[in-house]
């Protein structure tokens, strides 16, 4: 029952429901294995075309490039904007584009 | 860009996202609404569009660095699934005021009271579909949650709108759930809201007001319509605002009311109706769904010609917040202002033979802004890379926006004329004007009919 008044003069009770819908995240994957050495590795650069990435960038590859010398990168020009307006085509295409490319970890900058 | 790294960790490659520090609380919910109970965040402390060179680089040597070799090296964690309740599921019982709090508690109201969804009142909106309670209308990010007919009826519901509403709050979730309009986007810092914009029959079947008052809260179907489409993108796209949600809206905005277009008035002047001139078919019942991101100073005009007129809407709202805004345009290559005039201002330049393309053709021919102003602001805004020349270049914007290298040359505000939109409502005995600036490519303009029940005749007599 709902909108019931219990009894004369008191308030009604009200039996509500959800206000949300279905997740529809898809299922969970296997985490990806941390890396702890980028030694040898290939890391993609993905940028949203927004807050200083070019100068971010530069600095962040300098600075890992000489913890770990083999380290190689993938320039964010190669990807795309990941938030423009074709934002849907670059995500789908980004799984192929990685293998493509051999890339082991991508570092996505820069939400501000 | 956490989405960005989800599809990468999906694709069995590592991630690591780089956010400043106000954004890692939404990168953390937008991770877990995706899947994930933990994803690498590197943090750039404070606010990189304040930072001088030298803090800037010492913010990311000395520690952002770090923390992305961190991130990296860290454990990545998905999330385990999470038993939710089935739509007809009664999640809670009690008083109004019990129910309220728990509501208000679980995020699930917008601060104001709610009426309760009880089934009884979600089945009585339902009456007023055809389709099915269960029929998945879309998903919302960023909280990907299926919008169905049911929870479209749950939240008109909470909304305050009446059960036949329900047609058009159908039409409004099939608008926001099409991909071009970017819900997900609805929560970037800008603050940007939807308007609903209702042309058709429906205006007056459902008693909705466009006259005076068009846009203030008061009338049941502009109000309640306006409120039921911020809930629902509270609850379907996990658009709140903090603690606890994604939106990140600076400063942002309340929700608009839903506007009405004045058709009386549109086909006394032999002018199109703002739904027509969008493709859909005259006298069809008709919502649209854009972005406002700035709404203008109100706009008083007079003179004795239509350009006079015409004019002053350049000078105050084109040149004015159209311009701030016009570089978002420019770098996304796509932008629709929307410009609301009173009956009389159209009446006025109707008299002179003008249509609302005229209107739009002079405002896209007479508004101009210097281009350094638009790269300045560009720059502050955090599009630190935007170039005319460049866009020029690659041919994303005709070449008057670079016919030279001086910042002090003038480029058009608008990008097409057939992008400014234009409804007639308010006073009928008063002349002004507003703009309702949209967000660039969030929440473009989408149009869906309103579709009736079969018995709608029936019901509405009833």
């Amino acid at each position: 029952m709902c909108d019931r008044a219990i009894e004369p003069g008191r308030e009604s009770v009200y039996e509500v429901v959800w206000p949300l819908g279905k997740s529809a995240a898809a299922p969970a994957v296997d985490p990806t294995p941390p890396i702890v050495d980028l030694n040898g590795k290939t890391v993609g650069e993905l940028w949203d075309w927004l807050f200083k990435g070019p100068e971010i960038f530069s600095i962040v590859r300098q600075r890992l490039k000489e913890r770990f010398p083999t380290v190689k990168f993938v320039d964010y020009s190669t990807f795309g904007n990941i938030h423009g307006s074709n934002e849907a085509e670059v995500i789908a295409s980004l799984p192929e584009a990685l293998r493509q490319h051999g890339c082991d970890a991508v570092i996505s900058a820069v939400g501000a | 860009m956490v989405r960005a790294s989800i599809t990468a960790e999906k694709a069995g490659v590592r991630s690591v996202s780089v956010v400043s520090s106000s954004f890692m609380a939404q990168g953390r919910m937008v991770a877990r609404a995706l899947g994930f109970s933990s994803l690498p965040l590197a943090e750039y402390p404070g606010v990189i569009m304040l930072d001088e060179e030298a803090e800037f680089r010492k913010k990311i040597e000395g520690g952002l660095v770090d923390r992305i070799v961190e991130g990296l090296a860290s454990d990545v964690e998905v999330a385990s699934a999470v038993a939710e309740p089935a739509p007809r599921d009664v999640v809670f019982t009690g008083d109004l005021a019990a129910v309220q709090e728990h509501f208000y508690q679980n995020m699930w109201s917008d601060g104001l009271p709610i009426i309760p969804p009880t089934v009884e009142k979600v089945a009585a909106f339902l009456r007023f579909t055809d389709r099915s309670p269960d029929e998945v209308i879309g998903t919302l990010l960023p909280e990907k949650r299926e919008a169905t007919v049911w929870n479209v009826a749950v939240n008109g519901v909470m909304a305050g709108c009446r059960p036949e509403y329900m047609p058009v709050l159908l039409a409004i979730a099939e608008a926001i759930a099409e991909s071009e309009f970017r819900i997900e986007d609805a929560g970037s810092t800008p603050g940007w809201e939807p308007l609903v914009i209702v042309n058709g029959p429906i205006v007056k079947d459902l008693d909705f007001n466009c006259e005076s008052g068009a846009m203030r809260v008061g009338r049941q179907a502009n109000t309640s319509i306006g409120r039921f489409l911020r809930l629902y993108m509270r609850n379907i796209a996990g658009l709140r605002i903090a603690p606890g949600g994604t939106d990140k809206g600076t400063i942002a905005y309340t929700f608009n009311v839903a506007l009405a277009e004045n058709e009386d008035v549109v086909a006394e002047l032999g002018w199109k109706p703002f739904s027509v001139e969008r493709g859909l078919g005259a006298g069809e019942n008709v919502v649209t769904v854009q972005s406002v991101v700035a709404i203008s100073l109100p706009i008083y005009v007079g003179g004795e010609k239509a350009s006079d007129l015409a004019q002053t809407i350049v000078d105050i709202w084109a040149k004015g917040d159209v311009a701030a805004w016009a570089y978002t345009g420019m770098a996304c290559g796509k932008w629709h202002p929307l410009l609301v005039l009173s009956p009389s201002i159209a009446m006025a330049m109707a008299r002179q033979g003008w249509t609302k393309d005229d209107l739009r053709r002079y405002l896209f021919e007479q508004a101009k802004m210097p281009a350094g102003v638009a790269e300045r602001y560009a720059w502050q805004m955090g599009a630190t890379s935007f170039s005319l020349r460049r866009m020029v270049e690659k041919g994303k914007l005709p070449s008057e926006y670079h016919a030279s290298d001086d910042p002090e040359r003038m480029v058009p505000i608008f990008l097409r004329p057939e992008w400014i939109g234009i409804v007639v409502a308010g006073d009928p005995g008063r002349n002004q004007a507003r703009g309702y600036t949209g967000n660039h490519e969030q929440g473009v303009p989408v149009s869906k009919q309103i579709t009736l029940p079969g018995n709608w005749r029936t019901l509405t007599k009833g």
